[in-house]
């Protein structure tokens, strides 16, 4: 059997998802209605809370689980019909430490490229070019099981990338992963991203992925709340700035500060609160209570916040 | 990016076993060790309970001994791992790759196989020696032993897929060891066990891969070769095909 899944027109969306509909035997409805489309060499970002649907999503693109209705394309064939297709188009970074014992790192690489198709002098070739760009030579014979969480998480990224595929589907690809190699997965889905290759990354990490994002998706509930690019969701707290804080102890809020649902110590506020804000905090600075504060234009993270709910801060972290 | 692939599943059956076999290769010696020490306590614990112990019954638990090997690989270590790969995603993401499910099952059982092998040979052997029997091996023994083998691991396949939970797996495991030790015909003849155990042993496979053995190392009367072998094939290919069903459910 001699495919090539590349034929499809540039012009027609790689994934394209339409009023996808999931509900489990238990009646819980996962996803609600989700339409998204997909370009070619766009990276694609979904995020939302824990439970939000994102995983139901996934599982459906990857002809994991039936949809109860709607449809999901990819470059054009009905996958819901077709699952097979997916498997072969999608490259996938699950979201757990997936642990493959004493396989090594190398080996992991390789096996996956060659059960994606690729011929023993592609796979090989491909592994040794993965593991030089993704910094992996000196665990190329770490067993899985012995890697670190980050280590794992970097081989199972290069795992999923090995194939060549056509659209990649990276679950919290940075999780665990050290500072430097972060940057360089980074680094490499901007680069995938602009040779051609579609990318849906479910992520927590704003702050790092709002570089590579072209465009995004906040679902909670099973139902797109918001989307767009970085910059044209950013307009919806454009009148807004955020506030990194540490407190000395319990500090009751400025009524001005709404709370991050994360409870991080990041507050919105409207600008034409900020002097009223910089009193505040010029005041605990002078009673002590002010460690640390940072000013800034809101980010991904805030635009998040905003999307699943504001809320009126009750307390300051310490 | 335009790359040409081939998907064919008997060169990913090979991938898989190849990355299967990889996975256990730091317990494979630990898993084949308890194997035959599993052997050796059957093979020397029942001499024990029968100081005056016969030919006949020597050859029962050597034979029953050897067929408890396999029982223990594909219907008990086969569907535990089985399960724990389905609990912890490891089977998910197999499912997301391009391969036949089909060549991913046989992979599974071609695994167990392998590692069960070894340890059925070692308690025929040390058997054989304990009780100075002479075991007359039919040519038919490697294909019987390799049938018998994929039957029950193509069990312990449905069963860890059908089940819900890796500890309804565990505890179904559980008692197919106890079942197979002392009401099954496997190490001790059908005629001593009692009618309902009797009629019960017609529909366990276990007791039908125990005559298939016998029938080919043994002049033991009341064997059922064909029909064991029959029984073998039928039953490993519906499990497998339910299996492979099963495995294509989407939720």
């Amino acid at each position: 059997m001699q495919e090539s899944v590349f034929s499809a027109s540039v012009s027609r969306a790689v994934l394209d998802i339409r009023d996808l509909r999931k509900q489990y035997r238990n009646g819980t409805l996962a996803n609600d209605g989700i339409s998204l489309s997909l370009a070619p060499g766009e990276v694609y970002g979904l995020l939302g809370p824990n439970g939000a649907g994102k995983t139901t999503l996934v599982r459906q693109v990857l002809g994991l689980l039936r949809p109860t209705s709607g449809t999901i394309c990819i470059d054009g064939v009905d996958v819901v019909a077709n699952p097979g297709f997916a498997r072969r188009s999608v490259g996938f970074l699950p979201q757990g430490q997936f642990d493959l014992q004493s396989v090594h790192v190398d080996e992991l690489i390789f096996s996956v490229a060659r059960l994606r198709g690729l011929a023993r002098p592609e796979a090989q070739r491909k592994t040794e070019e993965l593991i030089d760009d993704l910094g992996l030579a000196p665990f190329r014979k770490t067993s899985m099981h012995a890697a670190s969480g980050g280590i794992r998480r970097i081989a199972g990224f290069a795992a999923a990338v090995a194939g060549n595929a056509r659209l990649l589907v990276l679950d919290e690809p940075t999780n665990d992963v050290d500072p430097i190699r972060r940057q360089l997965l980074w680094n490499m889905i901007a680069g995938l991203g602009r040779g051609g290759t579609t990318v849906l990354l479910v992520t927590h990490n704003l702050a790092e992925a709002e570089r590579v994002i072209t465009r995004l998706a906040i679902i909670d509930g099973g139902r797109i709340l918001r989307e767009g690019s970085p910059a044209s969701l950013r307009s919806v707290v454009t009148e807004r700035l955020h506030l990194d804080l540490t407190a000395g102890g319990d500090v009751a809020p400025h009524p001005a500060l709404l709370a991050d649902p994360a409870g991080g110590g990041r507050f919105l506020f409207d600008q034409r609160d900020l002097p009223a804000v910089s009193g505040w905090l010029a005041a605990l600075r002078e009673d002590g209570l002010l460690l640390d504060f940072r000013i800034g234009p809101p980010t991904l993270d805030d635009i998040y916040a905003v999307a699943v709910g504001e809320q009126v801060c009750t307390e300051v972290p310490a | 990016m335009n790359t040409a692939r081939t998907f064919n599943p008997v060169s990913q059956y090979l991938q898989l076993t190849a990355m299967h076999l990889r996975m256990f290769r730091g317990n494979i010696a630990f898993i084949m060790m308890v194997q035959c020490v599993l052997s050796l306590g059957l093979v020397y614990g029942f001499g024990y309970l029968m100081p005056q112990i016969t030919t006949t019954t020597a050859l029962f638990v050597v034979t029953g001994a050897a067929t408890q090997g396999l029982v223990t690989m594909g219907l008990v270590m086969l569907p535990q791992f089985l399960a724990e790969a389905k609990q912890e995603g490891r089977m998910d993401y197999f499912m997301t790759l391009p391969v036949s499910r089909e060549a991913y099952l046989f992979a599974q059982m071609t695994v167990v196989a392998v590692l069960a092998l070894p340890g059925v040979l070692f308690s025929l052997a040390i058997g054989a020696w304990h009780y100075g029997l002479s075991l007359s091996i039919d040519p038919a023994f490697a294909p019987v032993v390799v049938l018998a083998m994929f039957s029950l691991a193509g069990l312990g396949v449905t069963m860890a897929i059908v089940s819900p939970h890796l500890q309804v797996t565990n505890a179904i495991t559980q008692l197919i060891i106890f079942y197979v030790l002392f009401f099954a015909p496997v190490l001790m003849p059908k005629d001593q066990l009692p009618g309902f155990l009797q009629q019960a042993s017609v529909v366990m496979p276990p007791a039908y891969a125990a005559d298939a053995v016998r029938a080919t190392l043994t002049s033991l009367p009341g064997t059922h070769l064909l029909q064991s072998l029959l029984v073998l094939s039928a039953s490993g290919a519906a499990s497998l095909v339910l299996s492979a069903v099963m495995i294509r459910r989407r939720g």
